[in-house]
């Protein structure tokens, strides 16, 4: 179910799994909306497609790379 | 392949860098699957974009990506420009090249964040697509060449 902040329950979910999934899929991408996931790709782009062949545009779903520390995009 | 050139003043202290002109959009996916359904899109926007190699993602400033209405794919991830850290949203869109030859891409992830005012550009061109190019910067003629 949709919540109010965007990506609340996505990224609960996504936090839940971080440890589990940085071990089996560290660097690949997952697509999650609300508590269902598309699964695991080698790219943004692959994890996009897949995300919304899933879920569709009506609503936005979650595209985040697995990482078992969150990394900091730098603009210098 | 496509080669383009492009005039920049390393000279000038108030020459922002060397820009390009870009079409940034939805994806084509997206488009197309929100217009079966009903759903409407702006016109495409050409805004300017500076090079940036300095920029390890490409960046929209957030009154565009509002603007263009660019799907969203995260919120609150972080990004830091000279000790500052900011939360910013990420995008899935689209950025073509017009007039130039040089392949678009499509979908590309692009991250949106409050740009300061009175910028001359209002996306940066980051390395997740300078790494895709020859960059040759020569200084001394004033131009930037890109071969992709």
């Amino acid at each position: 179910m949709a919540t109010n902040a965007p990506f609340d329950q996505e990224l609960k979910v996504f936090e839940q799994h971080r440890a589990e999934w940085s071990n089996s899929h560290a660097g690949e991408y997952v697509a999650i909306q609300d508590e269902t996931i598309a699964g695991f790709f080698t790219s943004y782009a692959d994890a996009f497609r897949a995300g919304l062949q899933r879920f569709g545009v009506r609503r936005g779903f979650l595209v985040k790379q697995v990482w078992i520390t969150e990394p900091v995009y730098v603009v210098s | 392949m496509a080669r383009v050139d492009i005039s920049w003043d390393p000279f000038d202290p108030v020459d922002p860098g060397p820009c390009i002109d870009v079409i940034v959009t939805n994806s084509r996916d997206v488009i197309s699957a929100g217009r079966s359904l009903g759903l409407e899109y702006p016109e495409p926007l050409r805004m300017k974009a500076l090079l940036d190699t300095g920029a390890s993602v490409t960046v929209i400033s957030r009154v565009f990506a509002g603007y263009c209405k660019l799907f969203q794919t995260s919120e609150g991830s972080e990004i830091t420009a000279i000790g500052a850290t900011h939360r910013c949203a990420e995008h899935a869109g689209s950025i073509s090249f017009p007039d130039t030859g040089l392949k678009g891409f499509d979908p590309i992830r692009i991250v949106s964040a409050v740009f300061a005012k009175q910028r001359h550009y209002a996306c940066l061109i980051g390395r997740d697509i300078l790494r895709n190019w020859v960059l040759n910067f020569d200084g001394r003629s004033r131009r930037v060449t890109i071969t992709d």
